[in-house]
């Protein structure tokens, strides 16, 4: 999960206020308003099938993405691949665990 | 010309929503993607805050497929940004190289190709276009049952003719004036018309914490693709 914070306007404070944005994986699944505490979050039984729907689409785009970061950098790619490979499993199963805590 | 800069409300340790992660990319990339599907596009122009400039150029790097987009702080206002761009732009308009300029704010990132079509093509025609929603839903809490007139909700991108919108540009700078929008300037300083074109209800502002959500669900619903081009859907 990664965290992100920016300035968004919040309907309970009704002003811009600093928001905890938490991701899992490429998808949003809570905010948070630092000053009134106002959380949202995507309800549990979406999280599942909008991650893997998601999912998805990263495998079936990742092809085109990496050929992309090829040609712009070939020797950083090629040094790049195998930590990247290396971590892939462990990072899906962190988003995968991720969402059955949500 | 993409604005990105923001209001600029403080500095500080505080990401710039246009920077936020949104299905895959930062907000501000999905718009320049749809736009470049369309050929007439010739240069991408993106305003920015100095201080975002190093994950910008990261996104840009990643995200963005050649040629390079060219990338200009902005001024201290939304009209200063939007100057700052077209003095950058300045030669190639009166070169004729740029017939027209479309101006985007980075926070909708669902204008997707059939908008940015249409507002060039009426403004390649017409002189000036901005594309609206009509809320004809609205009632007024004054006890009328409806506005008088229709009422409408403006998006962007917003296109204009490019000679007259630098000309504009240049006439306010002279008189220190400062648009709130750029129809603003143009209604001000230019003998342009501007018409409105149908907008697209999908084309949100990221405001709320709410509207990345459904941001992220009406790319997921479109499969992550808004180059259809043609009447916006």
């Amino acid at each position: 999960m990664s965290v992100e914070t920016a300035e968004l306007h919040c309907e309970t404070c009704d002003a811009v206020t600093d928001h905890e944005l938490h991701y899992t994986g490429r998808l949003l699944e809570s905010t948070r308003c630092t000053v009134c505490g106002t959380h949202l979050d995507v309800p549990p039984r979406d999280m599942l099938p909008t991650y893997l729907a998601d999912l998805e689409q990263r495998i079936v785009s990742k092809p085109r993405r990496m050929l992309r970061r090829a040609g712009q950098d070939p020797m950083g790619f090629l040094r790049s691949v195998p930590g990247a490979v290396v971590r892939q499993p462990a990072k899906l199963l962190g988003e995968l665990r991720s969402i059955f805590r949500h | 010309m993409v604005l990105a800069a923001g209001e600029g409300r403080r500095a500080g340790n505080h990401t710039n929503k246009v920077l936020l992660p949104l299905a895959g990319r930062r907000v501000f990339t999905w718009s320049i993607r749809w736009a470049r599907e369309l050929p007439e596009v010739c240069r991408t122009v993106l305003v920015i805050r100095e201080e975002d400039r190093d994950v910008v150029e990261a996104a840009l790097t990643r995200e963005v497929e050649p040629p390079a987009v060219e990338v200009v702080p902005g001024g201290t206002s939304r009209h200063g940004s939007e100057w700052k761009a077209l003095q950058l732009l300045a030669p190639a308009i009166e070169a004729g190289a740029i017939d027209v300029v479309v101006i985007h704010d980075a926070a909708r990132p669902l204008a997707g190709t059939a908008v940015w079509e249409s507002v060039i093509e009426a403004a390649v025609s017409l002189g000036g276009a901005i594309p609206a929603e009509v809320h004809g839903h609205l009632t007024s809490l004054d006890g009328d049952p409806s506005p008088r007139d229709r009422v409408v909700a403006v998006q962007t991108p917003q296109a204009f003719a490019a000679q007259p919108l630098l000309e504009a540009y240049r006439r306010a700078d002279r008189d220190g004036f400062v648009g709130t929008d750029t129809a603003s300037c143009i209604e001000r300083y230019a003998d342009i018309t501007v018409h409105w074109v149908p907008g697209d209800a999908r084309n949100i502002k990221i405001t709320f914490p709410d509207d990345l959500f459904i941001a992220e669900r009406l790319l997921a619903k479109a499969r992550w693709d808004l180059t259809a081009r043609g009447r916006p859907q």
